[in-house]
């Protein structure tokens, strides 16, 4: 699983969720890729079971890239606790994905396998979300 | 590329978001026309029309502002990334039978040897060509490749008339095995031990 080696703060505000995605909005990599069409927080156990669910599918041949990481820590309180005291404890890294983030992406297999082991990803991520196609049209 | 797009341009004589966006609701793309030496000219240009020429690289098209026909280069497109409508575009002037700097993408052609994926390492390559020559892409057979083998900037055939601008060292595309799924739990539990010791 994805999570940072060393961080300066261990327990850090809310990363913000309005707007837009001002750059990874393109497949940079691969040939496909998927891109956010809501803003969320991405686990870091969600990015692996994306990951796993993709690259299993695939079997062999391709490759796959991820273009998200989870470098911000959530932190919860226990339950059943009294307000005050303090902040809770770190217990989720998340990376802040914002509408039209690519997330992840893949090359070296046939559109429809493409697509199939990217819908699998798609299923595992707490946000909608499309396939989309490397261009060339872009300048 | 060799077919010219003739686009009926405005000038436009409003700027700012308000205006610009009045103008996308209308149907119309917000541009900018530079180079040459020429003063900037703000443009009103047709939305559905550049949105299919847009989709081809480096396209050059022949516009019509005022009467006057003249031939520019669509050198940066401003897309939202979610609804994927053109924003605003950046043309550049060209004469004919100029030389230009174009990005040109990089298709892969063939099957490497079983067990091999070809990876583009650039998506694109820096060409100096003529106007009404600039390729929509540029090709590199893979076939038959084996596992290690190497595709660099020198090594891709460019059409006729066209310099690389890149390093000839530049590497293109790369033959390799897949590595197996990694079985990383081991290296995510010392991961996440050394996070909670700080």
């Amino acid at each position: 699983m994805l999570i940072p080696r060393r961080v300066k703060h261990r327990k850090q505000h809310h990363p913000k969720r309005t707007g837009q995605a001002t750059g990874g909005t393109k497949v940079a990599f691969g040939e496909y890729g998927i891109q956010a069409l809501t803003p969320a927080y991405v686990t870091n156990r969600q990015i692996e079971s994306a990951r796993i669910a993709m690259t299993r599918h695939i079997k062999r041949g391709g490759k796959v890239w991820i273009n998200i990481y989870p470098d911000r820590p959530l932190t919860k309180k226990p339950a059943e606790t009294r307000m005050g005291s303090g902040k809770g404890s770190p217990e989720w890294w998340v990376a802040n994905v914002k509408p039209g983030r690519v997330l992840f992406e893949v090359a070296g297999v046939d559109e429809q396998l493409a697509k199939e082991a990217l819908t699998r990803a798609i299923h595992k991520l707490p946000l909608k979300a499309r396939i989309i196609k490397r261009e060339e049209g872009d300048a | 590329m060799s077919e010219n797009n003739l686009v009926v341009a405005d000038i436009r004589d409003s700027f700012g978001k308000g205006a610009a966006r009045r103008l996308r609701a209308s149907g119309q793309i917000p541009a900018v026309i530079y180079g040459h030496g020429t003063e900037p000219r703000h443009l009103a240009l047709p939305g559905h029309q550049l949105l299919l020429i847009t989709r081809r690289a480096n396209a050059v098209i022949e516009l019509s502002i005022d009467g006057t026909t003249e031939l520019a280069l669509i050198k940066d497109v401003q897309r939202d990334p979610v609804r994927q409508v053109i924003e605003h575009i950046d043309l550049v002037v060209i004469k004919k039978g100029e030389r230009v700097q174009v990005e040109v993408p990089v298709h892969t052609d063939g099957e490497s040897f079983p067990g091999t994926v070809a990876t583009l390492e650039v998506g694109a390559v820096n060409l100096e060509v003529g106007v009404t020559s600039i390729p929509q892409n540029v090709v590199v057979s893979v076939e038959g490749r084996n596992e290690g083998e190497h595709v660099y900037a020198k090594d891709i055939v460019l059409p006729e008339g066209a310099t690389l601008l890149d390093d000839a060292e530049l590497l293109v595309v790369q033959i390799a095995v897949p590595a197996p799924e990694e079985t990383d739990e081991e290296t995510a539990d010392e991961a996440e031990a050394e996070t909670e010791s700080e």
